[in-house]
């Protein structure tokens, strides 16, 4: 005692990789394009 | 509920001025996309629904945010209620749920893209089709995906094939 340390076989390790191509779309178009607003105009 | 209509979101013009314009709610979604924070996303794409039902950018910002915090449960009764075509998201729920039959009629139909190859491959795994699932790769090899040599070891090693481990690290 203690017993020897002996290899085993471990099943083969798998990455989701098709997690990482879960997108969000491109929302730049649904923002405000103009940015001289209303508050720039006060601030900017 | 609003009466269903063709017309793309700006049908919420005509309902009460939001509080914050959806435009507003886009640039809010689109720092949390940047950050990671898809709770905070799921919230924000629904106060973008409540304005404008139907909205596919939305749409697809809360499904993909469900997805990535884990609530594939959740993703899937979206992706069931819309008549939009989540075809993807919805193989990788059922992927997820290890339904991969379903999964797979899911993936059948859309155009080849390294997203679907990559989750077709990982369905044929699991499906212990190891050499279809390996053929797959070989096809990626030269997409420079990240970590694909993970995956195709596994197959190569699963399909008792370990000798070509070498080889096809080789020419990754």
């Amino acid at each position: 005692f203690p017993p020897a340390f002996q290899a085993f076989p471990r099943n083969p390790i798998v990455r989701d990789l098709a997690y990482d191509s879960i997108d969000f779309p491109t929302l730049e178009h649904r923002m405000k394009k103009d940015k001289k607003g209303l508050l720039s105009r006060f601030w900017g | 509920m609003p009466p269903k209509s063709k017309e793309k979101p700006k049908s919420a013009a005509a309902a009460p001025p939001p509080s914050i314009s959806i435009e507003d709610l886009f640039t809010s979604i689109k720092r949390h996309v940047d950050k990671d924070e898809f709770e905070q996303i799921v919230k924000l794409s629904d106060q973008v629904l409540s304005v404008a039902p139907g909205d596919e950018d939305a749409l697809r910002c809360k499904v993909a945010a469900l997805i990535k915090c884990d609530k594939i449960d959740d993703a899937l009764s979206v992706i069931r209620k819309v008549p939009n075509d989540f075809s993807y998201f919805k193989a990788y729920c059922l992927y997820r749920q290890n339904k991969l039959k379903e999964a797979m009629e899911s993936l059948k139909g859309l155009d080849e893209t390294s997203a679907t190859m990559l989750l077709e491959s990982q369905i044929l795994f699991r499906m212990g089709k190891m050499d279809a699932s390996v053929d797959i790769y070989r096809k990626l090899q030269n997409s420079k995906i990240d970590a694909l040599e993970i995956n195709v070891v596994a197959g190569l090693v699963s399909a008792g094939k370990s000798s070509e481990v070498k080889g096809m690290m080789d020419a990754l």
